[in-house]
Formats: structure tokens, sequence, C-alpha cells
């Protein structure tokens, strides 16, 4: 599987159970990545995507079980070191920004791949965001 | 009552155009304050922490009855262990039912007789927030100021003039009511996340967020030990937005007095409260001094060969510790 996640400056991604920011721009370009692949949520993602208008997800909190080789995921409050192995890559949206957090990326998910590849762009109300791939 | 406090940003300025002052509303403030609708929930559990109890909401404001600064005896104030912040009320905003409104609003509190800010409260929205660059603030003194410089601290001042609603969700320039005197780490480090949280949110979803910082004095104490800041969004009743926090106005490496805002080097990281120290916390004097350039995903330290530029780059990423910098993904810079 591919994951997906958005982090702050220090890989923070939730604090008090909430997600540390959202922007319309991002979901278009994890639409425009996916394409016609699948791409998993949670039931707690899924409402994010909803907000939006968009259509493509599936929502199964157990997608880490479910998800197959070559699927992407869209991980925001699971912890994807929890299912390491299935990992075949990670796509990191960096907010570029400092916000508060208490649920962090383990750093040793990008420490044990390579950076393959980045992206900057203009989000909807994030100045800039950076799209990093990790293989 | 409600009326008055819900006065949206528009109105105001307008008024202000008039010559008319931005409203304070100290007793709707105590009011609100005093009768909070909303509780730690039944599970929140006694950290074990020393200092404010927790297990009760710990700073609770209890039966104030104006406006004017918080103020705590030294065994309510939390203890500082390495974070900038710590969780207070199960990490539950204390706002009203009443608070809840699609109409954006600011209040400041009048300074009390030491000349200390008390709560600032706002409603934040897409019309609160500033559509120009920040002016200048210098001309306020807030109470405890000192300009004073450490090579420890990053930028150099110790102090800087902290907006209790951050400009960047209110808008409100040198406003002395919302200006007081902290650390650069209770600006950058502590205070300025949760703002950059809120404001994200706000200008994303066009929502509004329920935001309240209160300032903490012990005793007469001119400088604040820290500041608790809640928050809530509306439209959807907190399911994005909600925080209850203390921030501490702590500079590691610097021993303040919070009584007079005197201050001097230390090599033990400091508790809020002058006196007190944290037996626990093993942070370094060099915290808050790490440079990283969130474009190439390198770091510089103190010394090295582009620290100092990194200071005015706007892919300034500011790091604690190495450690740090190294579990975000970047590396050190060769010279």
């Amino acid at each position: 599987m591919h994951i997906i996640a958005c982090v702050d400056d220090r890989l923070g991604m939730l604090f008090n159970g909430r997600r540390l920011s959202r922007d319309e721009e991002l979901l278009k370009d994890i639409r425009a990545l996916v394409g016609e692949k699948k791409l998993w949520v949670s039931s707690y993602s899924d409402g994010l995507f909803a907000r939006y208008g968009f259509d493509m997800q599936i929502c199964d909190d157990d997608f880490p079980e479910k998800a197959a080789p070559g699927d992407f995921c869209f991980v925001e409050d699971a912890d994807p070191a929890s299912f390491r192995k299935k990992i075949e890559s990670i796509i990191l949206y960096r907010w570029n920004r400092r916000y508060p957090s208490d649920t962090r990326l383990d750093p040793t998910l990008l420490q044990e791949r390579s950076l393959t590849g980045s992206r900057e762009f203009p989000g909807s109300s994030h100045e800039k965001i950076t799209r990093e791939v990790y293989a | 009552m409600k009326e008055m406090r819900q006065s949206n940003r528009k109105k105001e300025k307008e008024r202000e155009k008039k010559g008319a002052k931005v409203r304070f509303l100290p007793l709707i403030l105590a009011l609100l304050l005093a009768f909070g609708g909303c509780t730690a929930p039944a599970d929140t559990a006694d950290t074990g922490r020393s200092g404010a109890d927790y297990s009760t909401g710990g700073l609770v404001l209890g039966t104030e009855s104006d406006s004017s600064p918080q103020t705590v005896s030294p065994d309510e104030i939390p203890v500082y262990e390495g974070e900038p912040f710590i969780e207070v009320n199960g990490n539950v905003p204390s706002f009203d039912d009443s608070d809840f409104t699609s109409d954006s609003f600011e209040t400041y509190s009048s300074l009390d007789s030491l000349g200390r800010c008390g709560p600032a409260f706002a409603n934040i929205g897409r019309d609160l927030m500033p559509t120009e660059e920040r002016g200048s603030i210098g001309q306020v003194k807030p109470s405890g100021w000192h300009t004073v410089k450490y090579d420890n601290v990053d930028g150099k001042y110790l102090y800087n003039r902290c907006h209790l609603i951050g400009y960047q969700l209110s808008g409100e320039n040198a406003n002395e009511r919302n200006l007081i005197t902290g650390t650069r780490y209770f600006n950058v480090e502590g205070m300025l996340p949760f703002e950059n949280m809120v404001a994200d949110y706000v200008k994303e979803t066009g929502n509004h967020v329920l935001y309240r910082v209160t300032p903490v004095f012990e005793g007469d104490n001119l400088v604040a030990d820290g500041v608790r800041i809640e928050a809530c969004s509306v439209e959807d009743r907190g399911e994005e937005i909600s925080f209850h926090v203390f921030v501490f106005n702590i500079q590691p490496g610097i021993m303040i007095d919070y009584a007079t805002g005197e201050s001097s080097e230390s090599d033990s990281v400091p508790a809020v409260s002058s006196g007190r120290q944290d037996q626990t916390s093993g942070a370094d004097s060099q915290q808050g001094v790490i440079r990283g350039n969130s474009r190439s995903k390198i770091y510089h330290c103190p010394g090295q060969a582009d620290y100092e530029e990194m200071a005015d780059s706007k892919n300034l990423v500011v790091f604690r510790t190495e450690q740090e910098a190294i579990d975000a993904g970047y590396r050190k810079a060769k010279h």
C-alpha cells in the first residue's frame, strides 16, 4: 500500500484527536495522484473528503487490513507504524506550518526510505504545501 | 447583554472610524468565565503532576468577579516539564452554549491598577482577520517590559510584545489591552502554533472559532506565568477545533523574576514561578535555537556558517533540539 499523510513541521498529525489542518487543493492533488486506483480512508477521514464533495474514497476503519498492494491509504487517525511492513511508499504532505500536536508520524518510517520526489503547490488557504514521496 | 457582545468586526471598524473605542465588557466576560458551561469529562485522569489540580480542571477561574487579570497562588501554576504548553481541564474549553454565535466579535479587558492585561475573548471569523501587514507595536510597554538580549535566545531578544489574540486572528495591532510581556519561546513555540491552527481553519472553512486567552499572574507579579488558551469551532461545535491549554511564559536557559521582569542567564530550565525549578526536565539551554530550512531540509546550529542568515529566511523552521530537527527529516549543515 501507499500511505498518504499530512504533517506539520514536526511531523505532527493530530492534536486532541483532531486533524491539524485541511485544504481543498491538497485533496484535489490526492485525487489526481490516486487516479483510478483505490483510496482507503477511515470513517474519521471520510468526513473530510465528503465535506468537499469528494466521493472517490473507500471508507473502512479496517483499511490497513483490507488494502491491497498498490492501493492508496489516507492516514490520519491510525498509526502507520503498526502496519509498516505493508507500506510500499509514503506520500507526505507538509503544511509548512507549526501546529500543536500530540500524535506524530514515526520518523523512522521516513528514515528507512529515500526521498524520491518533491513538489510544491499553493493551497486554497495555505501559502505553500509540499508533497514528498518516500520509497 | 449578548447582543452587545456579539458586535461584529465590521460594526466595530465603523465605530472606530467615528472615534469610538473598541467596546470592553468586563462584566460580561466575568459572567462568562464564572459560569462556563463545559466541564472536564468525567473520566479526566489525574495526571499525577504537581502544581495545579488537573483532576478538577486546574486553573479554574472560580468566583472571579470582574475581568481583571487572573491571579493565582504559586501551587496553582502548572510545572513546566519540557513542553511549551500543557493541557488543562481535560483539554476541554469552558465556553457556555450562549457563547456560540456565527457573528464575529472581540472583547478585551481593561488594564488593572498594575497595568496588567485581563482575558481577551473573541469569536474569530474571516471578517476579523487582517487585510494588511502588521504595523509597529513598539510604542506599547506591557507590564514587566524590559528590552534585554541574550545570545542563547532565538532572535536575541528575550521578550516579545505578545498578542493575546494573535494579529493574524483579529488584526488588532498596538492595542495595549491585547499585549503582554512574553518570552520568545512563549510567543513562537507556545502561542503561535495554536494561532496558526485556528487561523488556517477559519481561512479554509469560513467558519468561526471561539477563542479566549487568559493571562495568569501570580499575586502582584508584572509578568504572567503563562496564559490559558481555550478554543472551540462554532459551526461544527468543536468537531474540528477544540482545546484548552496552559502555555508557559518561560525561556529555556533564562531565569525570570516574574515580579519585575528582571532576568538572568541560567544553566537550568526555569520553572514558571520564580525560584521554583523543575527537577525532572533535562532539556538543554540550546532549546529554540536550531534553525531549519523547510526547502532544503537542512538545519543550522549556532555558530554555523548560514545560521544568522537563516533568521530572516522565509523558509525558516525553528526546532528546539537537533534531534527534533532530525526526527522531522532534516539533516545538519556541513559548515
